[in-house]
């Protein structure tokens, strides 16, 4: 499928060498929301959380977070945030896989200095997942590369598929699938929130969202 | 339009069925197992696997691709083991006593073999792999005879190394060290001398490959035996 029918009319590309970047109003959108989020991340002040299992004893109980760990994850937030805003507007299909990679070591990342065992466990669980998951994505990638020669997704999108590349597709959608996260694999990546510190955990959930809906797009424009 | 041989281009389908046949091993041996550890080290194997199918490609993009797989492989392995240490010592601060219960073993399954060959082997074939590294020099050399010290250390179940022998295998490393950089200097200053210096850069790296081996050994088995 051509990339104009997709995302909208073309504002324009960005020519690096092999690589092109394309620009349309959907790509762009997705991009500025991205960065948007990560600006307020950036600016935000670590807030306590009241522990919600403790309720029903009437004391409510917070959970503190120490100022260094509260550091270290707004760092891998901003980070993470950055990432997939790159990964909305790569025009390439490998550094796509790479920024989800990316994406994936940063949300184990932000959770790696808590307190809670049991997330301590989802996470670890949701690493090997996304570790396992590398070989369909970058596999997939590296099979659609093989069969047209290109990674550029400009002209991808204006090649017919040929089995191989819908071969390469299905994988790919299987690594996306794993390094985001979503069914079957969610059980570990949802109790990876069950922990303290607010504004930096949601950026684990806002950025599988956001490359699940840019996966989506590229694997029309590959197939179609 | 390049000419590329036929044997290469049909190479690639039988490396990609390798590598997805691997992977599917690898997650199968994963499905099996129930040791953290283990699961682990099965993980990086469908890493490699990954590996395996972006190389098959061939070309010199191909090429420009591993690396990036490979670092990206790399950095989930240190960062999932790091999940790993955090939450044993998370464990460990719960309850200080948890540690003591069982000591770890090397060997996925627990066995234990009581025969006299398992004390005096290892000595006898840790001689000769150090004389053959001697006799080899260079790096290969450096890694053989760094094998057998590393052989040697893990064999003797003696626990606490004196300090002076850690601190003795440091010094060797960086006096052959110094004798490789000397013997590089020499390569470049006086040419003339070209058969002195290599043989300094030789012996330096043997002695420096295999003191860095044999302290890895030697630290590995005081990490593991440690209570």
């Amino acid at each position: 499928m051509d990339f104009v029918t997709l995302g909208g009319d073309l504002l324009g590309t960005i020519p690096l060498g092999d690589i092109v970047l394309y620009i349309n109003p959907f790509n762009l959108f997705l991009f500025a929301v991205l960065l948007g989020f990560t600006f307020l991340i950036a600016i935000s002040k670590p807030e306590t959380q009241v522990e919600a299992s403790k309720f029903n004893t009437l004391g409510v109980a917070e959970v503190k977070v120490d100022e260094k760990e509260f550091r270290q994850r707004r760092f891998l937030s901003i980070i993470c945030g950055i990432a997939s805003a790159g990964a909305m507007i790569t025009g390439d299909l490998f550094n796509f896989t790479l920024f989800m990679a990316l994406v994936g070591i940063l949300n184990i990342g932000i959770v790696s200095a808590v307190k809670q065992t049991s997330v301590l466990n989802s996470a670890f669980n949701y690493g090997l997942i996304a570790m396992m998951c590398s070989l369909p994505l970058f596999g997939g990638a590296a099979i659609i590369l093989a069969s047209t020669g290109t990674l550029s997704l400009a002209v991808l999108s204006q090649m017919p598929a040929s089995p191989m590349v819908v071969f390469g597709a299905i994988l790919m959608l299987i690594g996306i699938l794993g390094e985001s996260g979503v069914a079957p694999f969610f059980a570990s990546k949802a109790e990876m929130f069950r922990t303290p510190g607010s504004p930096f955990i949601v950026i684990i959930h806002l950025s599988s969202l956001f490359i699940i809906v840019r996966a989506v797009e590229i694997l029309l424009l590959v197939l179609w | 339009m390049l000419y590329v041989p036929q044997e290469f281009i049909s190479m690639y389908l039988p490396a990609i069925y390798a590598g997805l046949i691997i992977g599917f091993i690898g997650t199968m041996a994963i499905a099996m197992k129930r040791e953290e550890i283990h699961i682990l080290i099965l993980t990086d194997i469908v890493g490699l696997a990954m590996i395996f199918v972006v190389s098959a490609v061939g070309t010199d993009l191909a090429e420009a691709l591993i690396l990036p797989g490979l670092v990206v492989e790399l950095a989930e392995t240190l960062a999932i083991s790091e999940i790993l240490i955090t939450r044993e010592m998370r464990k460990i601060e719960q309850d200080p006593r948890a540690n003591l219960k069982r000591s770890s073993s090397l060997f996925p399954q627990a066995f234990s073999l009581d025969m006299e060959i398992m004390t005096t082997a290892p000595n006898f074939i840790a001689l000769i792999l150090i004389a053959y590294g001697i006799f080899l020099t260079g790096f290969t050399g450096g890694a053989v005879a760094g094998g057998g010290i590393v052989l040697y250390a893990l064999s003797k179940k003696a626990r606490g190394l004196p300090v002076l022998v850690l601190d003795g295998i440091a010094g060797v490393s960086g006096i052959a060290w110094c004798l490789w950089i000397i013997g590089f200097l020499l390569f470049f200053v006086t040419p003339q001398y070209w058969l002195l210096s290599l043989f300094l850069a030789a012996c330096g790296l043997l002695l420096k490959v295999a003191s860095k081996v044999g302290l890895i050994g030697l630290l590995m088995r005081e990490d593991i035996d440690k209570e």
